[in-house]
């Protein structure tokens, strides 16, 4: 039987911890970021016309069609050729960002189609803007309705930030590897590691539900 | 730019494609195996194997992949095997296990989108319960999932690129030996993520295809959310 050392967990608890804050500052920024890249991508696609709503259309298709690691090593790797140079954790949060935005605006695209067309023609001939529309009328409604699949976004921004660390950003997965590796203790490091994603994941699982409880309008109901 | 580096390593690209492909068609036949287990024994009566599997749904997928890959490879298939294990297998092994999560809470929504007059009906014919699985519920939810069941094996296409991070050569794994020779790295990794594009762009449009295909046992069913 494998006998379990809980003494290398506790050693390195605090070294793990500042890896935490690491984890969290990148999926927090991303997320910002990422949330607004995609209501800038979903109002250009479903506003726009010609040549932006193709822009838009081609952003989200590549993007969710190539690997995030490739766009992390793209980003790290290119942009210095290019004379940018950026430090690892910024580049990590530009591609996380870019990667998460477009599955973002895929979100909140199914929220606004969610939203009945008659109330996007109503506020037209009351005379508002397409801009206007879009924010007054599309997006409190849609906004309400995506609060679940945005948090699951968040979880994946969470769960995907374990991929800086092979572009030499010393987050939390970096700080297990390490652990593990130095002490040859696998079990124990990945044990606390699983058990870490999961409380960090499950506590957004927790907020999600009760913002949507919080924002639920009574009565309300997606038009299915 | 350099982009010679491509035809010349061409071959070599093109084997890690294969084992890329290679590494994709196990483990999504595996995870649909697993994953169709797992979301049917969700449903069992026996209150410990219903809450066994959720409690592997549930952990597995909050979770990251790169954990399960690193893991399994370094410490869970050597402590059990005793012999290092093959970059393949562990690979593939991690990627079943953790897509088959993903599978199971694609069945489960499936299994839960058959109405309940169809149960009720199977049930008034004197269908045992095992036979309302395999002959009304399962067909009926199949149809319904298989848009959500492909756009998470495109996703598993994109993960298989985690591999690389253990040493298996496969597309992300080549273009990487030879950028790191040569230092192009732009070229080779357009070409790369051009590759996935190619492939994970091409599934998603042939499901497209199938999708507005009619509906082979089911009613036709009105699209949610009418594009304004």
């Amino acid at each position: 039987m494998y006998n379990f050392n809980t003494s290398v967990i506790i050693e390195a608890l605090p070294y793990l911890i500042d890896g935490i804050k690491i984890t969290l500052f990148i999926s927090v920024i991303s997320t910002i970021c990422a949330f607004m890249i995609g209501l800038i991508t979903v109002f250009l696609r479903t506003m726009g016309t010609g040549f932006l709503k193709f822009i838009a259309v081609f952003y989200v298709e590549i993007i969710r069609n190539t690997p995030l690691l490739i766009q992390l090593y793209f980003v790290y790797k290119s942009l210095p050729a290019l004379g940018l140079m950026i430090p690892p954790i910024w580049c990590g949060i530009l591609a996380l960002s870019f990667y998460t935005g477009a599955f973002i605006s895929e979100v909140l695209r199914a929220g606004i189609n969610s939203v009945a067309a008659e109330q996007y023609h109503a506020s037209i001939s009351l005379g508002l803007s397409k801009f206007q529309a879009f924010r007054l009328i599309i997006f409190p409604q849609a906004i309400r309705i995506i609060i679940p699949p945005l948090g699951s976004q968040f979880i994946n921004v969470i769960k995907n930030s374990s991929l800086v660390s092979f572009i030499s950003v010393t987050d939390l997965f970096y700080r297990i590897y390490k652990g593990a590796v130095d002490d040859f203790r696998f079990f124990e490091f990945f044990m606390i590691g699983a058990l870490i994603y999961m409380v960090l994941t499950g506590t957004i699982a927790i907020l999600t539900n009760i913002f949507e409880n919080l924002f639920k309008i009574q009565g309300r109901m997606a038009k299915t | 730019m350099h982009w010679g580096d491509i035809i010349e390593n061409f071959d070599f690209l093109m084997k890690g494609l294969t084992i890329t492909l290679k590494l994709a068609l196990v483990s999504v036949t595996g995870s649909l195996i697993l994953g169709t287990i797992l979301g049917v024994l969700r449903y069992s009566r026996i209150f410990l194997i219903s809450w066994f599997a959720v409690a592997y749904i549930e952990s597995v997928r909050s979770i990251p992949l790169i954990l399960f890959i690193v893991f399994i490879h370094f410490g869970a298939l050597p402590y059990l095997t005793g012999v290092p294990s093959s970059f393949f297998d562990s690979s593939c092994i991690a990627l079943i296990i953790f897509t088959s999560a993903y599978v199971a809470e694609i069945i489960r929504s499936g299994l839960n989108s058959v109405e309940k007059g169809h149960i009720d009906a199977a049930k008034s014919l004197g269908l045992s319960r095992m036979q309302r699985l395999s002959y009304i519920i399962l067909p009926l939810a199949v149809s319904r999932m298989t848009p959500a069941l492909v756009s998470q094996f495109i996703s598993l296409i994109k993960d298989t690129s985690l591999a690389s991070t253990i040493g298996l050569i496969e597309l992300t794994r080549a273009g990487e030996i030879i950028y790191e020779r040569t230092y192009h790295e732009s070229e080779i990794l357009i070409f790369i993520a051009f590759m996935y594009f190619v492939i994970c762009f091409g599934l998603s449009k042939l499901s497209r295809i199938w999708e507005t295909k009619p509906y082979i046992y089911t009613e036709v069913r009105e699209s949610i959310g009418a594009n304004q």
